[in-house]
């Protein structure tokens, strides 16, 4: 295997990893940075949350791009046989879901002030 | 080359038939007598008595939920004492979470993966028969502690600081903490057991998106174990370190924090729902698919629920925490996570509806479980959405209205798919079918009971009733709903008396069911019923997601595998493709051994540090026992 075919192998799973890794951080992040968000920039959380969400939807677009290349060849839906292809529509989903979540947060995080105890 | 070459290069593609058969059974068979059982290491064997045992423990538990209505069934009732009562409500969750709720899950996947994956035993199948030692001891350990009076009565969640050594100076709480680890050894060794077997044992062809959807719940689900399970360990022996030893994890004058316990607790606790729920989701899928004839709608889409579940679940714990102080914004973002559960969840009921909508479906039991399934958890599901949300939580917090909402959630989220998977595995396992008959009154006894034995708790709650009170007074006017839910407990209870009626009844004089009797797809339908030691007498070929509709005339086969040792074979994590040969263990004495030095052990270090020290010795003598070469042939190269 090439280190090209390498690379284009995992690139089918990113929005799987990217969407759940995304939204762990921002999870914990929220927390970390509510301290300093009170007492000086209180959008630093959203701002987090923005970015983490943009990281998200990137693995599911790199996931869609993993798709395009390889589906129809690989996958029909009902024999299965195409384990990449299936994984990388994993990725779209899952990165969209995780996108979502976090933008669930993100609202939480502008509608919340984080020195509100 | 040779005699015993020769005899080593015998393989089942020199044999045929009847004399393939029976020379596969004499290698995978376990050897007869009471020693032989003790000593078994077939999945099979362990699964069944690690069901059997699950079902031991939630008739025990039922009993004290029964015990419970019983005395809230009037007010200021003397049936039940309050200690005893402490006692009895703690018993009952840790029952059913610990000894009833996981095992059982798992127990079926212990049964129930290597058949669907098509492999002849699980991964580290001396493992396997060592955590079944271990729940046993663990569950018996606890019920012999409440016999003799000392059973736990700190609440499922033993709190501290209500179960620390100044709140509860008795060994009650050790009790409970030490059961735990009892319990998690052995979830977490068949977790790994299973990740093993899905990963590496799967049959050619059994391509990652041609795993059964059964497989995949268990697979996220051994996950969650393997991930939840160590955070409740340290937070059950960081307990036994606290009353034993004086570490102070706990106590807040010397720098520790009560709320730690929770964030532990709760970090397992989330999960833990989903460990038992995704496992019921897998039994739904995998019933629905037989049962509407034709495969589940949406199949990427259920995994990528099942898989999204499972990240989430870590990410909602605070959600119990509600009412601790937490700063605002940290519960803003668990009540997001919280309510985005929902949305994977519901993607899999969409999915589910659908496929009913687009099948023939045929109404036998396993399917009118199912659908009660889908009723009650979407009840559930949004009494859990109410929840999520804060200002609701801190209304109904510590009431009956929670009490109400995660009976919904389990019960209806995993018992209810359970009994519908009993009904439509227990042919495979026992070769007899279980009565229809029986079975549609279990069933209506099962919906209707328990619906009029929980719906009741929600107002209950609403109007104020707190949860874990032994009484109450007639002045309070929870008198009417609480006999309703109480009579509404017996009719729940009738219910599991008649599946015990019906499995009894069946395996004395129950029809003989026959390799397929639903006509479902899947490879643990393509042996016999119940299947021979060896499960398949040549590995299955898998070419599409549901081989016994596809290969409708014959299944291709591997050819190759050793006659002369207990052998499987090793695939490719994603394509499946065949990797190599690999010998499997024979049965053998050591896990049970093993299993006794740690109880010593672990029963021990709960009275004196020193058990430590004399505990380690006998438990290192039987894991070099266990893994002494003994020249048998799987330690062949």
């Amino acid at each position: 295997m090439t280190d090209t075919e390498r690379h284009t192998k995992l690139l089918y799973w990113a929005g799987v990893a990217l969407g759940p890794l995304a939204w762990g951080i921002n999870l914990q992040g929220i927390y970390t940075l509510a301290h300093f968000s009170c007492e000086s920039t209180r959008f630093s959380g959203a701002i987090m949350s923005a970015v983490l969400a943009g990281i998200a939807l990137a693995g599911t677009a790199i996931s869609a791009r993993a798709v395009r290349r390889g589906a129809g060849a690989e996958w029909s839906d009902a024999h299965g046989g195409g384990p990449r292809t299936f994984m990388a529509w994993l990725g779209v989903g899952s990165g969209v879901l995780f996108a979502l979540v976090i933008a669930d947060q993100l609202a939480a995080s502008l509608l919340i002030s984080p020195c509100l105890r | 080359m040779s005699m015993v070459a020769e005899q080593r290069e015998l393989r089942d593609d020199s044999l045929n038939g009847l004399q393939l058969s029976t020379r596969m059974d004499s290698i995978w068979r376990t050897p007869s007598g009471f020693s032989g059982a003790l000593m078994s290491v077939d999945h099979k064997v362990v699964g069944r008595r690690y069901i059997v045992t699950a079902f031991a423990f939630l008739l025990l538990g039922g009993i004290l939920a029964v015990l419970m209505r019983v005395q809230l069934a009037k007010p200021e009732s003397t049936f039940l004492s309050a200690d005893k009562y402490n006692q009895i409500f703690t018993m009952h969750g840790s029952t059913m979470m610990f000894l009833f709720a996981v095992p059982v899950m798992e127990a079926f996947a212990v049964y129930l993966v290597p058949l669907m994956v098509g492999t002849r035993n699980i991964a580290f199948p001396r493992l396997n028969a060592f955590s079944y030692w271990m729940f046993l001891f663990g569950g018996c350990f606890l019920w012999l502690s409440f016999a003799l009076n000392v059973g736990p009565d700190v609440g499922w969640f033993a709190y501290v600081p209500l179960s620390s050594l100044q709140y509860t100076p008795t060994k009650r709480p050790d009790v409970w903490a030490q059961m735990i680890t009892f319990t998690e050894v052995a979830a977490l060794a068949v977790s790994v057991e299973i990740v093993v077997t899905v990963f590496k044992q799967r049959a050619p062809g059994m391509t990652l998106d041609r795993i059964p959807l059964f497989v995949w719940a268990m697979l996220v689900t051994s996950f969650l174990v393997m991930f939840a399970m160590p955070s409740i360990m340290v937070a059950s022996t960081s307990l036994i370190l606290d009353r034993l030893v004086n570490t102070r994890f706990y106590d807040s004058s010397s720098g520790g924090h009560p709320l730690l316990w929770q964030h532990l607790f709760w970090f397992f606790g989330h999960p833990e729902v989903y460990i038992i729920f995704i496992p019921g989701t897998g039994m739904v899928s995998a019933i629905l698919a037989t049962f509407a004839r034709r495969p589940v709608v949406g199949y990427p889409v259920v995994i990528l629920s099942l898989i999204a579940t499972g990240f989430l679940s870590f990410g909602l714990w605070v959600h119990h925490m509600f009412v601790t102080g937490l700063p605002q914004l940290g519960a803003g973002l668990f009540t997001a996570s919280s309510m985005l559960i929902a949305v994977p969840s519901g993607l899999q009921i969409f999915c589910w509806l659908a496929t009913l909508w687009d099948g023939r479906p045929v109404y036998r039991t396993p399917l009118l479980f199912v659908i009660g399934f889908i009723l009650i958890f979407v009840m559930g599901g949004l009494s859990g959405v109410m929840v999520a949300s804060v200002p609701i939580d801190t209304q109904v917090h510590d009431t009956y209205f929670v009490v109400a909402h995660f009976h919904y959630v389990l019960i209806g989220g995993a018992v209810f798919p359970l009994i519908g998977a009993v009904y439509y595995w227990f042919p495979k396992i026992s070769g007899r079918m279980l009565s229809e008959r029986l079975g549609r009154w279990n069933f209506w006894l099962a919906f209707v009971g328990f619906n009029v034995a929980f719906f009741p708790m929600h107002i209950l709650g609403l109007i104020g009733m707190p949860r874990r009170v032994y009484t109450y007074t007639a002045d309070m006017d929870w008198a009417h709903l609480n006999l309703l839910s109480s009579g509404g407990a017996l009719i729940f209870a009738l219910s599991f008396a008649l599946l015990l009626v019906n499995v009894i009844q069946s395996l004395r004089s129950g029809t003989l069911a026959g390799d397929n009797p639903w006509d479902a797809s899947t490879l643990e339908w393509a042996t016999s019923s119940p299947p021979p030691p060896q499960n398949f007498d040549r590995i299955p070929v898998v070419k599409h997601r549901d081989p016994l509709w596809f290969d409708t005339e014959s299944m291709p086969v591997v050819a190759g595998l050793s006659v002369e040792r207990r052998e499987v074979l090793l695939t490719s994590l994603a394509e499946a493709e065949p990797q190599v040969r690999e010998a499997s263990p024979e049965p053998s004495i050591w896990p049970l051994l093993t299993a006794i030095a740690t109880t010593v052990f672990f029963i021990g270090s709960i009275f004196t540090p020193w058990a430590v020290l004399w505990g380690t010795p006998p438990m290192a003598v039987a894991l070099i026992g266990w893994f002494w070469p003994a020249g048998h042939k799987e330690d062949e190269e």
